[in-house]
């Protein structure tokens, strides 16, 4: 049975890495012919984040809906997919292990390729769904709950990773002070809408590792300093101005973030800077770097709201590009939740310096 | 035609192929090898094994619980996902029954235990009549220490089985009189028993729902419990539910 040529393969993407259990189907790398997220967030709004085994639970429920419905949103049979693939980290552990036996069993009984996917490349691929035109190589800045990473895609897979974050990603610091100034779960967002109607110069919180040509992060520092402001002015008994500590705290993070990403895509001689990421959605990031871009003489630009959150249709996306290459998984496809951001050198590349 | 039986409730990793009255092949694996590396290959050997298709099987059997939390949802999710992609019937079949049915022994109280953590066990009692396997009463949930005691109060001889009674129970404490434990080999999941209460569920049609299925847990998570107890003012408000974002449309 002769394959079809790459740009009809229909591939069919599963995502249940956190607390959005998702089913996408692709024609080819590059159009999305279903993208269908089930969110859990109403489910763990109530504990102030996402609970791991509550998420598990409705994963195993949800995901056969989830899969039915991508396929027929996308109006093509199962036994037309040619490929699944499946994000196998980083994540909770138990809720990617529910997508990816989900996959093995849909890969083993259609005999079809299996393609484990790390959830970061995909937020890195979402751009190539939003941005059709876009093509490597360019300047990455990964910036979601768990990760905050700078990465030079020279190719679809050849990546160097510049620098990433030596402690808190600037997701978590961002969720942390949400929750320390009561705002309710997910935090992100509400910072972010508290932000506009703050002065993002009332309070002076620091950067770290601020130096040039460096690009590492740490977010850490910055958490702190802000919690310990929070808590001397509730010592104080003054009313918290929390538009202004947001705005004031969310300056502080883009500043960095929009700095090195610059910085990082004029060292390599990039002249395409793209966001991805959960936290790419955070309105205020977006038009920074958006503007900061622009003054350096850099395309922008950024995936659409709905491919920044944890969704199947950039996992396919990923999941394609690593058919190309020839990059498959075996039914010994386990989940791993510590999975990182790693420079990645194809087999007949010399590997490069520095 | 032949099931397909799957059991990854406990440590025990075990997949099995047989026809009505006839095993045809299993794999059984006590390894501590992670379920979700080894039970697709597992499932591909043991077909092959029984020289046997995917498609041409008649229905999958699986272990549903009490057991591990993600080892029920890795056989689980594997399991609806083959009965999706293949079209065929999904059985579920409990954990503690499959136990009870390795000593089919008239006259004897079969006590399946599996880890429920800290000490505690989910457990169910058995018996055997007229060829039958009948449960006695409802799923619980106690103390390891506190069942093995309690069999005491039994006017009839008591076999423990599950793989936990192996770790937690042989040697850990004292039995009583009237209760022995089931020799080690007997005492462990199998998928051939799934297999064989699966094939009587899907000769009297009990098929499982492909899209909803989920496990038997016993247990809610702790997180819930415990705000449960934090806010006992709203135990009985509706639960919350995902639901699906808004899509863009196609691009």
């Amino acid at each position: 049975m002769s394959r079809k040529i790459p740009e009809e393969w229909l591939t069919l993407g599963l995502e249940s890495s956190c607390d959005e259990t998702s089913a996408a189907v692709l024609r080819g790398g590059r159009e999305v012919l279903s993208n269908v997220i089930s969110t859990q967030i109403p489910v763990h709004q109530k504990f102030g984040g996402v609970v791991p085994e509550i998420a598990s639970r409705h994963h195993i429920v949800n995901i056969m809906p989830v899969i039915d419905e991508a396929l027929r949103q996308a109006e093509v049979r199962l036994k037309d997919i040619d490929q699944v693939a499946v994000t196998y980290g980083p994540g909770l552990v138990g809720a990617l292990l529910v997508g990816v036996a989900a996959a093995k069993g849909l890969a083993f009984s259609l005999g079809v390729p299996l393609i484990g996917v790390n959830h970061l490349e995909g937020h890195i691929f979402a751009n190539f769904l939003s941005d059709k035109e876009l093509e490597p190589p360019f300047m990455a800045l990964v910036v979601s709950g768990g990760h905050t990473a700078l990465v030079h895609v020279k190719d679809y897979d050849r990546f160097t990773l510049l620098g990433q974050t030596r402690d808190d990603a600037a997701g978590e610091a961002f969720d942390k002070i949400a929750r320390v100034m009561g705002l309710p779960y997910p935090g992100g967002p509400r910072i972010d809408a508290l932000a506009r109607e703050g002065n993002p110069l009332a309070i002076d919180f620091p950067r770290a590792l601020d130096e040039k040509g460096n690009y590492e992060f740490s977010f850490s520092g910055l958490k702190s300093a802000v919690l310990n402001y929070i808590n001397s002015e509730k010592m104080k008994g003054h009313e918290l101005a929390k538009a202004d500590i947001a705005a004031s705290f969310q300056h502080s993070v883009i500043e960095v973030l929009v700095t090195k990403a610059v910085e990082a895509a004029k060292a390599a001689g990039c002249g395409r800077l793209v966001l991805a990421g959960g936290v790419a959605a955070n309105s205020g990031l977006e038009a920074r770097l958006r503007e900061a871009a622009q003054a350096a003489g850099l395309r922008f630009s950024y995936p659409s709201r709905l491919l920044c959150t944890d969704n199947a249709a950039m996992i396919a996306c990923r999941g394609y590009y690593q058919a190309l290459s020839g990059e498959y998984s075996d039914f010994y496809l386990n989940a791993v939740p510590g999975l990182g951001l790693s420079s990645r050198v194809p087999d007949d590349h010399e590997p490069e310096e520095g | 035609m032949s099931i397909l039986a799957i059991d990854t409730a406990t440590q025990v990793s075990s997949v099995a192929i047989a026809q009505a009255g006839r095993l045809q092949a299993e794999i059984t694996l006590q390894a501590r090898l992670t379920h979700s590396e080894t039970l697709m290959p597992h499932i591909q050997q043991v077909l092959d094994m029984a020289d046997t298709k995917a498609a041409d099987l008649e229905g999958i059997a699986i272990s549903i619980g009490p057991g591990s939390f993600t080892g029920l949802r890795i056989g689980l999710a594997t399991a609806k996902a083959m009965c999706y992609a293949l079209d065929k019937p999904l059985v579920t079949v409990s954990t503690l029954a499959a136990l009870a049915c390795h000593l089919p022994l008239p006259g004897i109280c079969l006590l399946p235990l599996i880890d429920a953590q800290k000490g505690n066990a989910y457990y169910a009692r058995y018996h055997w009549e007229n060829g039958g396997l009948v449960a006695e009463d409802e799923v619980s949930v106690g103390a390891m220490a506190d069942i093995v005691a309690g069999c005491a109060a039994e006017k009839r001889p008591v076999i423990l089985l599950g793989d936990v009674t192996q770790r937690r129970i042989a040697g850990c404490m004292e039995l009583p009189d009237n209760v022995t434990i089931a020799p080690a080999h007997e005492l462990m999941p199998r998928a051939a028993c799934v297999a064989m209460l699966g094939l009587r569920e899907l000769a009297q049609g009990h098929t499982a729902n492909v899209m909803d299925a989920a496990p038997i847990y016993i247990r809610r998570s702790e997180a819930e419990v415990l705000w449960e107890k934090r806010h006992p003012e709203s135990v009985s408000t509706q639960e919350a539910h995902a639901v699906l974002v808004p899509t863009e449309g196609k691009s």
